[in-house]
């Protein structure tokens, strides 16, 4: 999977054109884990107050 | 305790505290919808629905951009800095909720202002990662026709482009994550009286003396 998004210029030079943006699903899982470890933290592991 | 005094105690705990004003909830609100337009419109396409997003996208950054000028106008005139400000405070809370999620303390740590560390914390990356879209976004436009000036591709170098697309995909990308992670804490059982307070404004008097040190927030009688 890339993480940035390259084309060439008319003189051949690579141009920056993005980040890509199939990074999408990276991220949404992302918070999804985060989601998943703190609320089985907070169920299992954390002192109750 | 007589029935008169355990009702005047009732009402006390029951009676209400203003946490958010109408205009600073509208405000949280129009964000939060421009901000669930732009995500859509940036990314439907990429997952294969396909529409003219292009417009919808420019006009929903126009409406957070003003959104978030009223914001920085707004909040230091008629809000304190102070209530969501980052201080030595917040590091010695830290610290504590550090030693007892750690198990390290056997006492809770001590409650806070206005705004825990945490609620904090998300309000500064939000500001950071939105300023980051909203700034680049803006500059964006230049390279787009709209009503009120034709496009120019060559405003900035190539790279310098390549630099400010990449730091508007990566906002739009970390919103994402912070979207479900705020969500998610604004579901949380024992959360729902900020996401109540967002929605009608208020919190109850005894929520206010659980949750909040009256002396890091103090609020009129």
């Amino acid at each position: 999977m890339e993480i940035l998004r390259v084309s060439r210029d008319v003189y051949g030079r690579e141009v920056l054109e993005g980040i890509s943006l199939d990074l999408f699903w990276v991220f949404f899982a992302a918070g999804i884990a985060f989601v998943c470890v703190h609320a089985l933290y907070r169920w299992l592991l954390a002192p109750k107050r | 305790m007589n029935s008169t005094t355990t009702a005047g105690a009732a009402e006390r705990a029951s009676s209400r505290i203003e946490r958010h004003a109408l205009i600073d909830r509208l405000f949280h609100w129009v964000t939060a919808v421009t901000v669930l337009v732009l995500l859509a419109t940036a990314f439907l396409p990429v997952l294969g629905v396909q529409f003219a997003w292009v417009t919808p996208h420019w006009i929903a950054g126009l409406v957070l951009i003003a959104a978030i000028l009223f914001h920085v106008v707004r909040a230091p005139l008629a809000q304190s800095l102070r209530a969501m400000w980052i201080g030595a405070d917040d590091l010695r809370d830290l610290a504590a909720i550090a030693r007892f999620n750690l198990r390290l303390a056997s006492a809770p740590p001590p409650k806070p202002g206005k705004y825990s560390l945490a609620q904090k914390l998300i309000h500064l990356l939000f500001a950071v990662v939105l300023l980051t879209a909203a700034v680049t976004g803006a500059l964006m436009m230049v390279r787009m026709d709209t009503p009120w000036w034709q496009r120019n591709p060559y405003w900035l170098a190539d790279s310098t482009w390549g630099i400010v697309y990449v730091l508007h995909g990566l906002a739009a990308l970390l919103l994402v994550t912070m979207i479900i992670a705020h969500v998610y804490f604004a579901l949380r059982p024992e959360k729902l009286l900020f996401t109540r307070s967002m929605i009608r404004g208020w919190i109850t008097r005894e929520e206010y003396e659980r949750h909040h040190d009256p002396e890091r927030w103090r609020v009129r009688e």
